[in-house]
């Protein structure tokens, strides 16, 4: 088995960068997950005017030395989804994809970006809605399903979904790059998949099973998945204690999880580039103390 | 004492009388694997207060439609047969020792 890391980082905004270097630099075995081009919201900052040392730089300019910083200490970005956080106790086990990479404490640097969940949501999850179509597909050997996609790349969930489910229903809640290629056919070779161009509005139980209310009508079916770009800190933590819609940290940057830390927007305003860097150092050598401890 | 596991012949007579812990899981299921280490501490742990038991819903499809089961993991704690209450998914141990504890009196 793959050795267990030191620390993993979720997220490679200032926050995480800012973790990455400190606890690199106090030899830890780090491993940085999150996008390789940082953060969106630091590169289309037009500028950024209260970053000691760098006063007016662009956004993109900042973003640009933050991976340079990175590069200088070799430290990689490794660009997966963590869809799944779970603590074992002496140690955090982190599903992405279908694999489990351990960590003996991890930082949340995700930040804010995640949206509100859907009326009916939470209090239908695990009765009916579900955020993994490959965690629970064969629970539904046979029966409907109804797929929500924020992202192109959910389409092969659903894909995944149809090889058991009797009839699924994608809807995708996006822009498709091409809009010529909507009049293609997202799955040829799948008849049991239905392509409906809808919002989702509301989820609700009806005499047994599942309705999702949308713009336009609403779709009977046996369980929905929402398949999101990001979830709230709390489903990707289960156990997570929060603060309003923020992670909830003491001034070490500690969550209630033992060996558990955030730092940047995911615990709360104010939403600034050099809070969120601090806050990286700081969690970084709690994570340090954490591991280094008795 | 450590988390048992059963099939459907063995199930009434598994809930039929005191606390028990039924952890409904599948082997494809990750988050059930993850559970897996988490119960059985826990079985160690609270032996004497309540006893504990796993099932494969995929081996075992009439019991989990019977109880209308839709993710998992899914554990149900029963009462003298009766369901007195679930938690649905991963939760970290101490958590988990809460939710039994408080269906224990």
């Amino acid at each position: 088995m793959e050795q267990r890391y030191d620390i993993a980082i979720i997220g490679t905004g200032p926050a995480g960068v800012s973790a990455a270097i400190t606890a690199t630099a106090r030899n830890k075995r780090v491993l940085l997950l999150g996008s390789t081009s940082t953060s969106d919201k630091v590169s289309k900052a037009h500028q950024i005017r209260n970053y000691p040392g760098l006063p007016e730089i662009s956004g993109e300019d900042l973003a640009g030395r933050f991976l340079d910083h990175l590069k200088k200490m070799e430290i990689p970005i490794t660009d997966r989804k963590v869809t799944m956080i779970y603590a074992m106790g002496e140690y955090f086990s982190l599903q992405i994809d279908q694999d489990f990479v351990e960590a003996k404490t991890v930082i949340l640097t995700t930040g804010v970006s995640f949206g509100k969940p859907l009326p009916g949501e939470d209090e239908n999850l695990g009765r009916g809605v579900s955020y993994c179509a490959t965690c629970d597909a064969a629970l539904y050997k046979g029966k409907e399903a109804v797929v929500v996609g924020w992202a192109p790349k959910e389409e092969s969930d659903a894909r995944f979904l149809a090889e058991l489910a009797g009839k699924v229903v994608y809807l995708p809640v996006y822009k498709r790059a091409d809009e010529e290629a909507m009049k293609d056919p997202l799955f040829p070779d799948r008849p049991n998949i239905e392509v409906r161009k809808d919002k989702p509005k509301r989820i609700l139980k009806k005499d047994g099973r599942m309705v999702l209310e949308t713009e336009s009508g609403e779709i009977q079916t046996d369980g929905i998945f929402l398949l999101r770009e990001s979830v709230s800190p709390d489903k990707l933590v289960p156990g997570l204690e929060l603060d309003g819609n923020h992670v909830k940290v003491d001034r070490s940057m500690a969550t209630n999880l033992p060996g558990m830390f955030a730092a940047g927007d995911i615990t709360g305003a104010p939403y600034q580039y050099i809070k969120a860097a601090g806050e990286g150092n700081v969690a970084a050598l709690s994570a340090v103390a954490w591991i280094d401890r008795a | 004492m450590s988390v048992k596991k059963i099939d459907a012949p063995e199930f009434e007579a598994a809930i039929k009388s005191g606390v028990a812990v039924i952890d409904f899981n599948a082997t494809w299921c990750g988050p059930c694997r993850m559970l897996a280490p988490v119960l059985e501490e826990l079985s160690e742990e609270m032996a004497s207060k309540a006893a504990f038991y796993a099932m494969d819903v995929d081996d075992n499809p009439g019991i989990a439609a019977r109880f209308s089961i839709s993710s998992i993991p899914y554990v149900a704690i029963f009462k003298d047969g009766v369901r007195v209450d679930e938690q649905i998914g991963f939760v970290p141990k101490e958590q988990l020792r809460a939710f039994v504890e408080r269906n224990i009196d």
